[in-house]
């Protein structure tokens, strides 16, 4: 440097320009890069910033969230517990309800309000052959009484449903006899007479043969019995 | 002697105020002029205490060197390989060499100065 200090000649200007000039350049590189690396160095803190609080967002939230699906599992929990103290409560009742169910079912079979399927028997009662020997016609004929009995003996063995030629029979039903027919509310119904009934034919059938019974009755009036176990009868409701 | 002076602080002065964004792939090759500016800047140092100093080779390898350093980290980006590390390391291994030099020399001098005087 001792050489920029000798008195200004020609080459000595020329070297201070040129070394103004590197001087120059040098310190805008340098000034540069620093500026430039310390900027880089602020946003990289701003984005890291940036990035660090978008996380504490998405924590934040998660948090919320995790604390909202608490509350619901509680509230969940105790639904369920309502809904088990329902159903307890209900339990008592379900067994009387399903009676109730089951009888009223039974009581509207009686009325007749039901159209009625099952197994059953069909008793067929017939007027006796023409006996000459006999005056009197009631002898060989089926009365309205002979329908009654077979009807009791049914109804007290437990059948459901009962139809007379098709005619369903219900609670306020009347039978009554009107000379050779018998009218069944209201319809009028010739012999033979064919009596279906819905129930169990293993309780039925016996209970109409039994010894001294209903059969035995009819057959000793004279009349001619089929008694047919159905395995499916159907009825229509009223 | 106050015009290099005032070029590097006028330089700095641009270099601070300047606010030209480049993309930071290109930032490799800034860090590399500045070494490169730099080894040159202490090897004319060391020249001229060695009394071996030729302005135009100082000047000529001022900017050659800043030159060659980026067009080396360029080509090295463009490559797929790190040929500014190459570069880093030359110039750091000869700008510590410059200063050791330059340590010695001024050490010399200095004790030669202390004993003539005592």
């Amino acid at each position: 440097m001792k050489k920029f200090q000798n008195r200004p000649t020609r080459s000595s200007v020329n070297k201070r320009i040129i070394f103004s000039l590197v001087c120059l350049v040098l310190g805008f590189i340098l000034a540069y890069s620093y500026s430039l690396s310390s900027s880089k160095k602020l946003s990289g803190q701003a984005s890291s910033s940036k990035y660090f609080e978008q996380e504490e967002q998405y924590r934040e939230d998660l948090i919320h969230q995790k604390e909202r699906n608490k509350e619901l599992t509680t509230e969940l929990e105790a639904r369920q517990q309502q809904v088990r103290e329902i159903e307890k409560s209900l339990s008592g009742s379900e067994e009387q309800y399903e009676n109730l169910i089951q009888e009223a079912e039974d009581l509207r079979l009686l009325l007749g309000l039901l159209p009625a399927t099952g197994k059953g028997v069909k008793i067929q009662l017939e007027d006796a052959e023409y006996n000459p020997s006999s005056v009197n016609p009631n002898d060989y004929i089926v009365h309205e009484s002979h329908v009654f009995q077979v009807l009791n003996e049914l109804k007290i063995s437990g059948s459901e449903a009962i139809t007379i030629n098709g005619q369903r029979l219900h609670a306020n039903s009347y039978i009554k006899c009107n000379g050779p027919v018998i009218t069944i509310d209201g319809e009028q119904f010739p012999a033979p007479f064919i009596i279906e009934a819905i129930g169990d034919p293993s309780v039925l059938v016996p209970s109409l043969q039994l010894a001294g019974g209903v059969l035995d009755q009819l057959v000793n009036d004279n009349i001619v019995v089929t008694i047919e176990e159905k395995s499916k009868i159907e009825m229509p409701a009223l | 002697m106050w015009l290099p002076l005032l070029g590097l602080i006028l330089g700095i002065s641009l270099g601070l105020l300047t606010d030209i964004q480049i993309p930071s792939v290109y930032e490799n090759y800034l860090s590399i002029a500045v070494l490169a500016a730099l080894d040159t800047l202490f090897g004319g140092i060391r020249a001229q205490l060695q009394q071996i100093y030729d302005d135009k080779v100082f000047v000529s390898g001022f900017f050659f060197n800043i030159a060659l350093a980026a067009g080396l980290a360029f080509l090295g980006v463009h490559l797929g390989v790190d040929l500014y590390l190459a570069a880093i390391f030359a110039f750091g291994v000869r700008l510590f060499q410059n200063i050791a030099m330059i340590r010695r020399i001024i050490l010399t001098k200095w004790t030669d100065r202390k004993g003539t005087i005592d």
